[in-house]
């Protein structure tokens, strides 16, 4: 945790220094009272001391058992998120290729089917299950027009 | 009588077959959401906006409301029967009423966690009638530095109650404050932050990113700590469930004082149900005769924070209703739900639409009647529901999320502000950053800074102006010095230690 609080303490300072930089280039004032850059300013400059204050006091720590343990999970578990991640990512861009049905069908039967190792019978249940489901809720129920593909469905 | 007057109407509005059916179903899902653990209260709020996008707000928010609290019903049927809590706020539950079931007494430790929330549920309820109203006029005349204090004062509440750690708190606030000033600038019309993205000129957008923050992160927390699946071999007849005369002897002082006590937390800004049930538990082992049985299956430490959480969600519908500031990481998502639908919460709401406000009220009337319907004799079917294993859930929650972020819009891009944020909420999880004061930022940060910056004007520039009038001077003093606690607290302890070291 104490590596964590350091990068994240760097991360932070970057990102207030960013925020700083471009508020300075907005109006500080307007007409009557203060301007667009005047908030964006401030949290920027109130951020930059929480970074440090999260990085000296870092800093200063000594290593604890718990500073030892990552705080980010195993190989295996890596693989399961960033597989549902990367799900995610191809679903979204998918979506107004293939239309929402296939590609939902295609998205929750690789969640389980691949990322979590069910069954396949059951997993192509679920995932029509689900897509049905949703396609009833959003687009029958509440008329919603949810995306389609090129032949229309 | 006004308030009987009011409390009519709210009955009416809650009584049509519309908003009697979506309260249940509202009751419904929250016990489902409270029962099964991984999916928390703010997880279901969350997905449940664009469902209900296309319905009147009245009936929107009945059904929020309605998994909010039932979410705290349903939370301690796992806690006590499996040691496993359904949700946080029923964390404590587990400590006597898990001991209770190994004792064979799962029948009335469920059935006293039910009654007390209902108990209790009802209390806050009625709290909320008589007390919101005066509240709410008394901040009518709220001016701008009275609202920047209130919203500062919120902000700063949340993030010091919030976590462990305060400075992470404060430092997950300060970014959703800066989330809330991208877009074009309401006052001046400059575009901030944008990165000359067209989608980005309406500012980030509120059901991405709590739909992300809450319920994407929780997946992939989810993933990596596979949970095992748990049985019970418990059984449970319906007149099993009923406690005994002396449970009702052991545990009337602590229900009533749970109840109070929730509901006072409850109201607070920034403390919600799951430190009002820790907060319950402590005063009760502090008051009883026997607080060495504490931890062992009495009876006690199940109808205190089970009815202080339930106290709770009521309370914070006070704060939540009367001055627009949430009280928890729900009903922060439930007050940018509320602006969806282009209602405004603050004290003017309850002159503007009174028949929303008094629907809302009544509704929890009749879902607390619903709730202890449900969840008595139909404990059995809760408790199998637990067997859905988690591998068919996951794929269910992300794509109900995924798709629903989508339908509220028809935007693709509010998908990856989705993606965005669930993967900087599980980063965040990791780090031990509590992801509600960044919601909350976002949610009042247009306020926060209209506010500021009218308040401003009015004074020519002075920051005096927030400490020279009463109100907003109290409120001011409050926000500070919550803000500053935890650095009297390290001063304290470096005080305390140098002190012992000396001696």
């Amino acid at each position: 945790m104490r590596k964590a609080d350091l990068i994240t303490g760097i991360v932070l300072l970057m990102l207030s220094g960013y925020v700083i930089q471009e508020a300075w280039r907005m109006p500080q004032s307007g007409t009557f009272g203060p301007g667009a850059g005047f908030l964006p300013l401030w949290v920027g400059i109130i951020l930059a001391i929480l970074a440090v204050i999260l990085f000296m006091t870092a800093w200063r720590r000594q290593e604890t058992e718990k500073d030892n343990r990552s705080p980010f999970p195993a190989k295996r578990a890596l693989i399961a998120i960033t597989g549902v991640l990367g799900g995610l990512a191809v679903y979204i861009l998918l979506i107004e290729v293939l239309g929402y049905l296939v590609d939902t069908f295609l998205f929750v039967t690789f969640l389980m089917g691949i990322v979590e190792r069910e069954k396949w019978p059951r997993t192509v249940m679920v995932a029509l299950a689900t897509t049905a489901g949703l396609f009833i809720i959003f687009q029958v129920l509440l008329g919603i027009t949810l995306p389609s593909n090129m032949f229309g469905f | 009588m006004d308030i009987f007057h009011n409390i009519i109407l709210g009955f009416q509005v809650a009584s049509s077959w519309e908003n009697l059916l979506f309260c249940f179903v509202g009751v419904l899902i929250g016990t489902l959401i409270g029962v099964l653990p991984g999916i928390g209260p703010t997880t279901g709020v969350a997905i449940l906006i664009p469902i209900t996008f296309g319905m009147n707000a009245t009936t929107a928010i009945i059904t929020m409301a309605g998994v909010y609290y039932g979410a705290m019903y349903g939370g301690s049927t796992t806690s006590i029967l499996l040691n496993v809590p359904g949700e946080s706020a029923s964390v404590v539950t587990t400590l006597d009423g898990y001991q209770m079931a190994r004792k064979g007494r799962a029948g009335p430790a469920l059935g006293m966690a039910a009654l007390s929330s209902f108990i209790a549920g009802t209390f806050s309820v009625l709290m909320l009638t008589f007390l919101a109203p005066p509240l709410a006029d008394y901040a009518v005349s709220f001016g701008p530095p009275e609202y920047f204090a209130l919203t500062f004062m919120g902000l700063t509440l949340v993030t010091s109650l919030g976590g462990d750690s305060p400075l992470k708190g404060l430092i997950s606030g300060a970014v959703g404050l800066l989330a809330a000033c991208v877009g074009i600038d309401a006052q001046s019309g400059v575009a901030r932050f944008t990165f000359d993205n067209m989608n980005l000129l309406d500012g980030v957008g509120f059901i991405g990113m709590a739909v992300g923050l809450f319920a994407a992160s929780e997946v992939l927390v989810n993933i990596e700590e596979p949970m095992q699946q748990v049985f019970t071999d418990a059984k449970l007849g319906f007149l099993s469930l009923f406690p005994n005369l002396q449970d009702w002897k052991d545990s009337f002082g602590a229900l009533w004082r749970g109840s109070i006590l929730g509901f006072v937390i409850g109201v607070l800004p920034g403390a919600g149900a799951t430190i009002a049930s820790f907060m319950a538990y402590g005063l009760e082992k502090k008051v009883s005769k026997h607080p060495e049985k504490f931890g062992t299956g009495v009876i006690e430490g199940v109808a205190a924070p089970e009815g202080a959480n339930n106290s709770a969600a009521g309370g914070a519908m006070v704060s939540l209703l009367t001055l627009g500031i949430p009280g928890s990481g729900t009903t922060a998502v439930m007050l940018g739900a509320l602006m969806i639908h282009g209602l405004r919460p603050g004290p003017l709401l309850f002159s503007t639409h009174p028949d929303f406000v008094w629907g809302l009220i009544a509704s929890m009337y009749i879902g607390n009647v619903m709730l202890v319907i449900l969840n008595m004799p139909l404990i059995g079917i809760w408790v199998r529901l637990l067997k859905v294993p988690y591998s068919i859930l996951m794929p269910m929650i992300i794509t109900i999320s995924a798709v629903g972020v989508f339908a509220t819009d028809n935007n693709i891009f509010d998908m990856w502000v989705m993606f965005f944020f669930g993967v900087l909420g599980y980063v965040m999880r990791k780090l031990d950053y509590p992801p509600a004061p960044m919601v909350l930022a976002l949610v009042l940060g247009p306020m926060v800074e209209m506010s500021l910056r009218q308040s401003l004007t009015i004074s020519h520039g002075s920051m005096a102006i927030f400490f020279t009038r009463p109100i907003s001077g109290t409120l001011s003093v409050i926000a500070l010095f919550s803000l500053f606690a935890p650095l009297f607290r390290i001063l304290w302890n470096r005080y305390r230690a140098g002190k012992s070291a000396a001696a």
